[in-house]
């Protein structure tokens, strides 16, 4: 379904990313991880176009992500959810707003349709009763759920997160890894960077580990959990899960 | 000194007095709005990705910023028409409250280019990041996520913009037009006392400026509300 193939993304004289090729099949829940720094929030970013990479492809169902092909661009990039770290909800809108804006916009949904749309979303996250609130009303928890329910609205065929639960507290990571764990049943597409190696063990299919902008190993979840192969996910694994 | 105050102060004289403060006030606003809008085009020229429309941009701040604005209304007031007169031949009898307004637009909407570009600065870039990954284009973005949230922090420096406006107001009554400190001047002239009407049109500055300085406070907190 995601192809890269050898992406290279550089910022000034660092190569944040370096000849990075990977492949996600439909229906395959994959978490990137590794150390800080080491690219994983590039890699992802450079999926769905919000970087550019200077060498190297990504391809959507087998079509190239082209800048200069603007229509066919913006329609593979549509088609890719991306939750960020810090929810980016929109402050001066309500919750529902949040939601229709890009259905009405984009999408070119009518009012009530869109409004149909978003409160099934919402109900999937638990939080229709929130729908007239503002964002500065909500949690970190309910705001991520917001902003997957945002995504959502937009049918999107496959999920990108960059550590969605990063920004939380902890005791209210867990709703928002439910929504996940609830979403990855349904069978939806799912790239998630994330530190939380609970989830990557138990919901992903498979975890690549990134370091100095290199895939280091990739394995299917249990193998890299149990029987690591490279010494520096050894390591990276023993530092964390300690 | 104030020997001729109690002549001075005769319900006419403040009524005159009044009729000028609201000119320097419908002035003063008209400014701001059409500051306002050039400060839209003025931010949008200095965000452009076109390198000669940024330093038109760029010009236009510097040299607006770098220069009197007293300057300025004189210019404009004596080249308007002779730039009209080499073009048609004809004399242009010339609105000093219109060429006052526009020199005072062109003036504020240099200041207001900078707001208004910190303002769209200020907007967190997850914000466009946000709208990039639903589709949105560039321009539905500004306007409907980027802009109302940039207005909400340009309002309070505008009120404030506002009221330097109502006191640079004064200014245009060196082309004659007659706004507060210029209705102040006649009333001096008819009763050769300068000192008395002087200080009652600071009065009416002040009122202007408190109350709108107390309005702008109000609004600063009902947006912190809303926060
Ligand atoms: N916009 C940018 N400009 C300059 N350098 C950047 C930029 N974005 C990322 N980098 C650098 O690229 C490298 C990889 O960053 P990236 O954010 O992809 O790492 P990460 O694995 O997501 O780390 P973290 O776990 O801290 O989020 C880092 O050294 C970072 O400082
Ligand atoms: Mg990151």
């Amino acid at each position: 379904m995601i192809k890269v193939e050898h992406i290279v993304k550089q910022f000034k004289d660092l190569k944040a990313v370096n000849d990075v090729s990977l492949e996600i099949k439909k229906g395959e829940i994959v978490c990137l991880i590794g150390p800080s720094g080491s690219g994983k929030s590039t890699v992802l970013r450079c999926i769905n176009g919000l970087e550019k990479p200077e060498q190297g492809h990504v391809y959507l169902n087998g079509q190239l992500l082209d800048e200069s092909q603007k229509e066919q661009y913006t329609q593979l990039r549509s088609q890719m959810g991306f939750v960020f770290q810090h929810f980016n909800l929109f402050p001066h809108m309500t919750v529902l707003k949040n939601l229709t804006l890009a259905q009405i916009q984009v999408k070119q949904r009518s009012e009530e349709e869109a409004i149909k749309i978003a409160c099934e979303y919402l109900e999937r996250v638990g939080l229709l009763d929130k729908k007239d609130e503002y964002p500065s009303k909500l949690s970190g928890g309910q705001k991520q759920r917001v902003a997957i329910a945002r995504s959502l609205c937009m049918n999107p065929q496959i999920m990108l997160f960059d550590e969605p639960t990063s920004a939380l507290d902890p005791e209210v990571v867990i709703e928002v890894l439910e929504v996940m764990q609830e979403l990855a049943k349904e069978g939806m597409t799912m790239v998630v960077v994330t530190h939380e190696m609970g989830f990557a063990r138990t919901v992903a299919d498979r975890v690549i580990f990134l370091e100095d902008g290199q895939i280091v190993e990739e394995n299917t979840s249990e193998e890299f959990f149990s029987h690591p192969k490279t010494k520096r996910a050894q390591d990276f694994l023993n530092k964390v899960m300690h | 000194m104030f020997a001729a105050f109690d002549k001075v102060f005769t319900p006419e004289n403040i009524l005159y007095l009044a009729k000028g403060a609201v000119i320097s006030l419908i002035i003063a606003a008209l400014s701001l709005l059409l500051g306002i809008v050039l400060g839209i085009i003025g931010a949008s020229a200095k965000r452009s990705k076109f390198f000669v429309i940024r330093m038109l941009g760029n010009i236009y701040v510097e040299v607006i910023r770098g220069t009197p604005m007293l300057l300025q209304i004189l210019l404009l007031f004596s080249v308007v028409p002779s730039i009209y007169t080499a073009f048609t031949g004809e004399v242009l009898r010339i609105n000093i409250y219109l060429i006052g307004v526009i020199a005072m637009s062109i003036n504020s909407g240099a200041y207001s280019t900078e707001l208004i570009r910190s303002g769209i600065n200020g907007v967190d870039k997850g914000q466009w990041e946000a709208c990039e990954t639903l589709g949105l284009t560039h321009w539905q973005t500004m306007k409907l996520v980027v802009l109302p949230q940039a207005f909400k922090r340009i309002i309070p420096p505008m009120i404030s913009e506002f009221i330097t406006l109502i006191k640079d107001s004064s200014l245009i009554s060196c082309i004659g037009a007659g706004e507060l400190l210029k209705a102040s001047q006649v009333i001096g002239a008819e009763y050769y006392d300068v000192m008395s009407p002087y200080c009652l049109a600071a009065i009416f500055y002040l009122i202007m400026t408190i109350s709108i300085s107390y309005l702008g406070r109000y609004v600063e907190r009902k947006l912190a509300e809303s926060d």
